[in-house]
């Protein structure tokens, strides 16, 4: 076996302690105001993956993209923003790039996803008498798959990660007035879709009454 | 203010994206009308069940560390 080399080593010893003043400030600045969202992000890419593998590629390539380009970030936005846009658009390419089919869902993917976590999770609404808390997460989830693309993903950045509209509209490129009203009609189908699965499940609903 | 304004308001009501002068509009108008009152309710329990709902999954540990080394490397190294 070869002795290492103490020049060598030294050498690479210095390197690592050559960190510049402002490149470490960076890291730091960089894990409190994007790593802190690193669970948002993972969340979103399984959402729109539907695959835990590609999740964590397109979450790794995300981080490593926004820490070349930190720099870039405008202080006192929202980060999550700014994160969430890069996902996006990395997103897009990698679907681009390998002609992938964004959208085709796995619905055993899902079932198993909820399997795993039914026992861990309980909500304390649970006794409450409306009929839409004594559903799913399961069907609630199917529901806001069902919807069109450009719906669900407008709910999820507005009632699950509660962006902004602004935020929302540079998102999906698209003016406010666009990301208003796709809220109102995928909010409407969704709706419709969850009122669906309550009837199924014996529940009278409002306008059945 | 009209019905069909009213029902554009919907979401910005939800979300509370209305501007002062609008929200106080809107509330006047669903304060009257039963019709986009039950709209807005609507849309307010869906958005509810979504929040509620949809469950939230952690980043698995071995992308954490990957994500926490990625900000920890030397020049030398990440480049």
């Amino acid at each position: 076996m070869d002795k290492p080399d103490p020049a060598q080593q030294r050498i690479n010893m210095q390197t690592h302690e050559l960190l510049s003043p402002a490149e470490h400030k960076k890291q730091i600045e960089f894990q409190n105001e994007a790593v802190v969202h690193l669970h948002a992000l993972y969340n979103y890419a399984l959402h729109i993956t539907m695959n835990p593998d590609d999740a964590e590629d397109l979450v790794q390539d995300t981080y490593l993209k926004a820490y070349r380009f930190f720099n870039s970030f405008e202080r006192g936005t929202n980060c999550k923003a700014w994160l969430f846009k890069i996902l996006k658009n990395n997103y897009i390419n990698i679907f681009r790039k390998n002609s992938k089919e964004p959208g085709k869902v796995d619905y055993d993917l899902i079932k198993d996803f909820y399997h795993s976590i039914k026992d861990t999770r309980r909500d304390t609404t649970e006794a409450d008498s409306d009929y839409f808390h004594t559903m799913l997460h399961e069907e609630v989830y199917q529901a806001l798959l069902s919807l069109p693309e450009e719906f669900r993903e407008v709910i999820q950045l507005c009632d699950i990660e509660g962006f902004t509209y602004e935020e929302i509209a540079n998102m999906v490129d698209s003016p406010i007035g666009t990301v208003r009203s796709r809220l109102f009609r995928g909010r409407k189908l969704l709706r419709a879709q969850l009122e669906g699965y309550a009837r199924t499940n014996g529940f009278t609903t409002d306008t059945d009454q | 203010m009209n019905c069909n304004e009213a029902l554009l308001l919907i979401s910005a009501a939800v979300d509370g994206e209305l501007s002062f002068t609008e929200k106080q509009q809107f509330l006047l108008h669903i304060s009257k009308c039963e019709g986009c009152y039950g709209e807005f309710d609507d849309a307010q329990r869906t958005k509810m069940i979504i929040k509620e709902r949809v469950v939230r999954f952690k980043a698995p540990q071995t992308l954490i560390n990957s994500i926490m080394q990625l900000t920890s490397l030397s020049p030398k190294e990440t480049f």
